[in-house]
């Protein structure tokens, strides 16, 4: 085994998990967040040795690992083909690095917001992470199902515990509707692994084996299976009308939680729309890619109107959130490589801009107690740090040049603009639509903005402090990320457009 | 096959367990002392445990004349049973307490009660499995009313006792049939008779009937109702042994005895499909609303037993292998809820959901044990359940996703119904701030419970982790069950 091994990437945060639980583990608040902080950084680091090492211009899946059980070598599950195999591609890589890097944000934020109960709520934290990582490294369907399903728990009671408001109610509401989207997925899991067996006589949940094969389903059976997949993932992504869990949980979560659910927990959904829908099912996906991409204009535009009637902030973000993520089916609906691209670009982008805003929301409510945007005011005065990371993450997530959404929108426009998909209306013109969509995007945050940090102080932000040093961080950290990849974006396409390519031209 | 030999390389668990029965009714009138009869059941149970080890597991032996049978099927049936049994006595202990004088009787009525399940596992004759039944049963109706002066208890003894009675009324009615078609009472004989014998109304008839009187063994569908009533009257060490041993023995009876004799029934997979799905969804829609753990968990129970029957819907080897995988997975997962229920209700004295605000902070341990075994129960990964499940389905949809499509997507829906009562006793324990307990009773937690809630949390655990060798074991017990061969003119799938 080599020191690159994607197993202990991916159980090494259960088992920081388990350490930090353990009853002989005794340690205030502050020491085991730095504990905590210590391993996620270590995770983090471990996954960037992944991302030099790997080989862009090859691309496709590497680090390909498959546990081996001692008496005969014989794989996890062997009657059933079940293998514990792990692999990343660039898309993978990229979030992986991504999850990682938010993790070890999130443990740096949770300062203040968590006080109680801290030990079980970093080792949740890491499971989470678990669960996350192996979601995106899984090579093997079960092995996705069965990370997929594990995210639930650590999820309901990071919500349930440390949340706020409604918090039960908005947590089992998360669980329960991610879990009926995944019983969708499992019912397509197991149609694809039976269809396989029926014709080849093998059974395997390798999604190599199931991607590249052979024989071509009858096509009612293929887009019943998509339907099965995208139903699964629409939940996650979120797409409307399948939303509505995500307004409530992200609003009661805590911020850390918050920034994790938005920044992966979202992307999850994203990517398996790539990984099963757009590479195993390419030719129900063809066939749809119209309704995929009226689906994304429908998010895109109906959450940005819904975003301008809200007064409380953080939903306000959670509503942004929804509308970003119309990109996301936009850019794959348009079934072209600068397309997906955008598509993932906008994953990665919106991943870290949707932290930073959350971040911002949950600095704002630890210093006002109030998310209410009525009675917010001219923090912009009374906070000037506050005030320039927040513009710098708002213009981010509006599309501004040289920031990583405009890179991540642009693609995908462009992508859409060019894209040969046959749809009633033409594409171009669903194009034109969708970026009058970001026009949208951009008066609400501008609003948002002006009525939070400009005007006169009002009476709950008279007093606030500015940013202690550990948010300031974590909102450095985020805006380097911002402008930096912003600046010069190939740097992250790289690593994933040559997987992109494989998968459009097959 | 001379009579030793039988007992050495067929019924050696038995016999011993039979021996051990007579010692502890000598025992009872010898002595006063409370915790003897205790000690000395469950060591013989270990002895019985290891006996199972010593039979033959990959030949086939039959005893009494062919009226049982002894292979890998009914010996991991017979384990499991006598496994379940030893894990009622360690509930049993605390129970017997506060029986001054008459705890004797109660261990002997759990090891006839086993031994009926025991033979019930391996009858191959309807004699036998009619006697082992009534064998499993009567004790049973005794157990459920043992705390004399409680009146729930009393009527849930009733009940059962009416229920029971009228349902092997029923099983004894479809028995006259089948011998009246074969003139036959030994299984084996039976399903080679019938499988030149074309079908009619009167084979449906007595399947149906056959069907219905062991349904009420396993709390299907339509034969549940007395199942939340008794978990709720009966004493918690006896809710538990009806809940796993009981049932256990239910299922390796109709899996046996059914596929081999009706497999070939071309009403076969649609009428067992009505039955598993009925089942499934009336216990979890029932669920949802209850106050009280024990009926929450009665229902749960009767949900479980809905998802089980699906895999013999199929009738695939497959199938009847995720059955008993599901079946090794249940007896952990419940015996652990049913030993964290006991232990709350022994500290607490209440059984309503309300009541375990904040268990996590009071008791983390067992807090833990329970939210691990409810989850299990839901299916959630990594725990065995998850696996359990997901074998269930996995088998259904290779049996041909064509064919059973609505099967497994009612069985879907039906894990999403479970997940929100599950976690609603999570919820309670976990998430609601603790509630000032005022009649608090100085109970000294008993250490067995302990044990046997950590040690079933264990296996949970473990059988998620490492599935493949449980698989294995019951993929190659499930060989051993025989399908009923269709006859040329009728199909086997509707």
């Amino acid at each position: 085994m080599s020191f690159l091994s994607l197993i202990i990437l991916v159980l090494a945060p259960s088992l920081a998990a388990l350490f930090i639980a353990n009853p002989w583990l005794t340690g205030d608040e502050a020491e085991t967040r730095k504990l905590s902080i210590g391993f996620s950084a270590a995770f983090f680091i471990y996954s960037l040795f992944f991302l030099f090492k790997y080989d862009f211009q090859q691309g496709g899946l590497q680090f390909v690992q498959n546990l081996r059980l001692p008496p005969e070598g014989s794989s996890w599950i062997q009657s059933m083909g079940i293998n514990f195999s792990l692999g990343v591609d660039g898309i993978s890589l990229i979030l992986v690095v991504l999850t990682t890097f938010l993790v070890m944000l999130a443990c740096i934020a949770s300062k203040n917001s968590i006080v109680k109960k801290f030990k079980f709520y970093y080792s949740m934290i890491f499971i989470l992470t678990t669960a996350v990582l192996g979601v995106f490294t899984s090579k093997d369907l079960f092995l996705f199902f069965l990370f997929w399903e594990l995210e639930l728990i650590p999820m309901y009671f990071l919500i349930s515990i440390w949340g706020s408001g409604r918090k039960e109610y908005s947590a089992t509401k998360f669980v329960l509707y991610t879990f009926t989207g995944s019983i969708f997925m499992l019912a397509s899991i197991l149609a694809v692994y039976f269809y396989n067996h029926a014709q080849t006589g093998i059974f395997t949940f390798d999604m190599e084996a199931l991607t590249f094969h052979s024989y071509n389903y009858p096509l009612m059976y293929e887009l019943l299976v998509f339907w099965g997949f995208f139903i699964g993932f629409a939940v996650k992504l979120p797409v409307v009308p399948l939303h509505t869990w995500l307004p409530d949980a992200h609003v009661d979560a805590p911020t850390p939680v918050s920034m994790l659910l938005a920044g992966i927990l979202l992307k999850m959904g994203g990517y398996g729309l790539v990984r099963m829908n757009l590479q195993m099912l390419p030719e129900a996906f063809k066939i749809l890619a119209p309704v995929i991409v009226i689906l994304g204009l429908i998010n895109l535009i109906y959450a940005a109107i819904i975003t301008f009637a809200q007064d409380d902030l953080k939903k306000l973000v959670a509503y942004s959130s929804v509308s970003h993520m119309g990109i996301v089916l936009i850019g794959l609906g348009a079934l072209n490589t600068a397309g997906v691209t955008g598509a993932v670009f906008q994953m990665f982008a919106h991943g870290v801009i949707s932290a930073g805003l959350f971040m911002m929301v949950g600095v704002i409510y630890l210093r006002t107690k109030t998310r209410s945007i009525k009675e917010l005011s001219g923090i912009g005065q009374a906070a000037p740090k506050i005030f320039y990371f927040s513009l710098a993450i708002v213009l981010a997530s509006l599309g501004l040049p040289l920031f990583i959404g405009f890179a991540a929108e642009v693609l995908a426009f462009i992508g859409a603009f060019t894209s040969n998909v046959a749809t009633p209306v033409s594409m171009q013109c669903l194009t034109v639509i969708a970026i009058f969509g970001i026009i949208l995007t951009a008066s609400y945050l501008l609003w948002m903005l002006k009525r939070v940090f400009f005007g006169p102080v009002s009476e709950k932000v008279q007093n606030i402090s500015d940013l202690n040093p550990g948010e300031t961080v974590v909102f450095v950290s985020l805006v380097l990320v911002i402008a930096v990849f912003g600046f010069y974006p190939s740097a992250i396409t790289n690593v994933f457009v040559p997987t992109i390519s494989a998968i459009i031209s097959r | 096959m001379n009579l030793l030999y039988d007992l050495r390389y067929a019924l050696l668990p038995e016999t011993l367990l039979t021996i051990l029965i007579l010692m502890c009714c000598v025992l009872t009138f010898l002595t006063a002392k409370k915790n003897y009869i205790y000690k000395v059941s469950t060591a013989g149970l270990v002895f019985v445990l290891l006996s199972c080890a010593l039979l033959p597991f990959n030949s086939e032996s039959v005893a009494i004349y062919g009226s049982f049978v002894s292979d890998a099927y009914s010996i991991l049936f017979r384990f499991l049973i006598v496994l379940g049994s030893f894990i009622t006595l360690q509930f049993a202990q605390k129970y017997t307490e506060s029986f001054e004088k008459s705890s004797g009787e109660f261990y002997v009525l759990i090891l006839t009660a086993t031994l009926g399940a025991m033979f019930l596992a391996g009858s191959n004759d309807m004699i036998t499995l009619f006697i082992a039944l009534e064998t499993l049963s009567i004790s049973s109706f005794l157990l459920t009313g043992y705390t004399k002066s409680d009146k729930l208890s009393n009527e849930a003894s009733l009940k059962y006792l009416v229920i029971g009675a009228a349902s092997s009324a029923v099983l004894l009615y479809g028995f006259s049939f089948i011998y009246g078609i074969t003139g036959q009472t030994n299984l084996t004989a039976i399903a080679e008779y019938l499988s030149k014998y074309s079908v009619n109304l009167i084979l449906i008839i007595s399947f149906l009937l056959v069907m219905g009187g062991l349904c009420y063994k396993i709390a299907a569908v339509p034969f549940h109702t007395w199942t939340p009533d008794i978990y709720e009257g009966a004493p918690v060490p006896v809710t538990a042994f009806l809940a796993v041993v009981s049932k256990m023995a239910g299922f390796a009876v109709i899996i046996r005895v059914l596929s081999q004799l009706f497999a070939s029934l071309p009403v076969w997979s649609f009428s067992i499909s009505i039955i598993a799905i009925a089942t499934m969804t009336i216990g979890n829609l029932m669920a949802i609303n209850q106050t009280s753990v024990r009926r929450l968990m009665a229902y749960s129970s009767i949900a479980q037993s809905g998802y089980i029957l699906t895999g013999l819907a199929i009738s695939t080897t497959t199938g009847i292998a995720s059955m008993i995988f599901y079946l090794i997975t249940y007896l952990f997962m419940n015996f652990g809820t049913w030993a964290a229920i006991e232990i709350f209700i022994n500290k607490t004295g209440k059984d309503s959901i309300d009541a375990f605000d904040g268990l996590a902070t009071k008791q983390p341990f067992v807090a833990f044990g329970f939210t691990i075994c409810l989850l299990s129960l839901a299916g959630i990964p990594i725990t065995a359940g998850f696996f359990g499940k997901f074998f269930l389905f996995q088998s259904i949809a290779l049996a041909g996703i064509q064919n059973y499509f609505w099967l497994l997507i009612i069985a879907l829906v039906n894990t999403v119904i479970a997940i929100y009562y599950y976690l609603r006793v999570v919820a309670a324990m976990i998430l609601k701030p603790a509630v000032s307990d005022s009649n608090k009773n100085i109970v000294k937690p008993s250490m067995s419970l302990n044990a046997v809630l950590g040690i079933t949390v264990a296996a949970v655990l473990l059988i998620g982790i490492f599935s493949a060798p449980v698989y294995t074991l019951s993929k190659y017990s499930a060989l051993k069950v025989h399908f009923a061969i269709s006859t040329p003119s009728i199909s086997q799938n509707k």
